[in-house]
């Protein structure tokens, strides 16, 4: 009869984890195991790389385009009347203040949002985005302002689009099926655009984001180029 | 497929995502969801379930990108490992559904992509040695193989390899170990 040696059940067990063939109760004991004993999470480590090449080689298939808005919605971690909010405004101004009348401007509206972030989602009347990448200097700030029914979006960073191409803003999250244009934003000044559809409620858990598209945008309704450049809607005055 | 340069950014974008970048979140995301999603559906089989573990991988990968290690895994095979968890755990759901819909009980569950998988294993693939892999796979014989490679790509249970190939599910448990336990002495090169 074969003996089995303890050093082989949990190699085993930890091999049988990645295939995925344990039973309910075996997976749990994995599970456990994995959180209490290094070693043996180094086992399932050493199994998953030596696998994974066999998992890649599953066909591409397009998820449905309101897949990233919910999950942005879901790693929303930037609550109107959370502290941690103003901590977060409060790096970004300190990052990237420069002498620019445009920094200026933003530190000022950023300012605000950190005064006035604990008003209830339904009082607000403005909110501001800064929107950038990589998290250096931001490409451009937007502010909706509810009252007027309107987005104004300024260029405060970022180069103009190569010819032939243009930037486009999308409304993403916030209960949205699909990313919403509020179209073209021109390289050189501020454009004001119509209000986001939407519930006003929703507008905290919106984020905007720039596209680079063909020249006068995308021609499908739906984001085709890379998005650059994006920014959570945070509560102004 | 994706190249070297290509990994490289990823690994830089997820060292981003750790630090909270949701604009190289959606990049990350633009990169590498059609993969994840096929990796999903390959176990899944049915959308909306395949949507759920992708949606929840992408939870993961925002929240643990801080413990991605580039020397362990390629980013996309990091990825796809968590999609892979997601999936097998919820193929539970997907046999409760596969039993609604009363598969007959003669209709093979092994799926034809799974099949080949292996034979598509090929260099251009980033993550661990695929032509190794490929060898040691190749080494099996073609029952043992199938089981592996029907189980890893395809989310087969013992009790599904063991209806599709007529032997008892104990029998499965006990080639899988043997056969898991040898291809990790090829694998490592001990051989």
């Amino acid at each position: 009869m074969e003996r089995h040696e303890p050093n082989e059940d949990r190699d085993g067990l930890a091999a049988e984890y990645v295939l995925g063939t344990l039973d309910a109760e075996e997976r749990a004991e994995a599970e456990r195991l994995i959180a209490a004993d290094p070693q043996f999470a180094a086992e399932v480590s050493t199994w998953e790389s030596r696998l994974a090449p066999l998992a890649l080689t599953a066909e591409s298939a397009e998820p449905p385009a309101e897949m990233l808005g919910r999950i942005l919605e879901r790693i929303d971690d930037v609550r109107p009347s959370d502290s941690s909010t103003v901590v977060r405004l409060n790096r970004r101004v300190r990052i990237w203040q420069t002498t620019t009348a445009a920094a200026a401007a933003l530190a000022a509206a950023l300012a605000l949002a950190i005064v006035f972030a604990d008003r209830p989602p339904e009082l607000q009347e403005r909110y501001v985005a800064a929107l950038q990448a990589d998290g250096e200097t931001p490409a451009f700030v937007a502010i909706v302002d509810l009252a007027q029914g309107t987005i104004s979006v300024r260029q405060v960073g970022a180069e103009a689009p190569e010819p032939g191409r243009s930037y486009e803003l999308w409304a993403v999250g916030g209960g949205r099926e699909q990313p919403q244009s509020l179209g073209v934003v021109d390289a050189a000044a501020r454009v004001p655009i119509m209000l986001l559809n939407g519930e006003r409620g929703s507008l905290g858990q919106t984020m905007l984001a720039v596209s680079l598209e063909p020249e006068g945008g995308s021609p499908t309704g739906q984001p085709t180029g890379p998005v650059l450049f994006t920014g959570q809607l945070v509560p102004a005055e | 497929m994706a190249t070297q340069t290509e990994q490289h950014d990823l690994s830089e974008l997820l060292s981003r995502v750790a630090n909270r970048d949701r604009t190289a979140f959606v990049v990350v995301y633009q990169r590498s969801a059609a993969k994840l999603f096929g990796v999903a559906l390959r176990i899944l089989r049915q959308r909306e379930l395949a949507e759920e573990a992708v949606q929840e991988s992408y939870l993961r990968i925002w929240r643990n990108a801080g413990r991605y290690d580039r020397a362990q895994a390629s980013p996309i095979a990091w990825m796809a490992a968590i999609t892979r968890n997601q999936a097998i755990d919820l193929t539970r759901r997907r046999a409760e559904r596969i039993a609604k819909a009363s598969v007959g009980i003669d209709e093979p569950v092994f799926d034809r992509a799974a099949a080949e998988a292996f034979s598509q294993l090929s260099d251009n693939q980033i993550g661990g040695d695929p032509d190794r892999l490929r060898h040691c796979l190749e080494g099996l014989p073609p029952d043992r193989r199938t089981m592996v490679v029907q189980a890893y790509c395809a989310g087969l249970s013992r009790e599904e390899l063991a209806r599709d190939m007529a032997k008892p599910v104990n029998t499965v448990k006990t080639q899988l170990r043997r056969t898991l336990a040898s291809l990790k002495r090829c694998l490592d090169g001990e051989t």
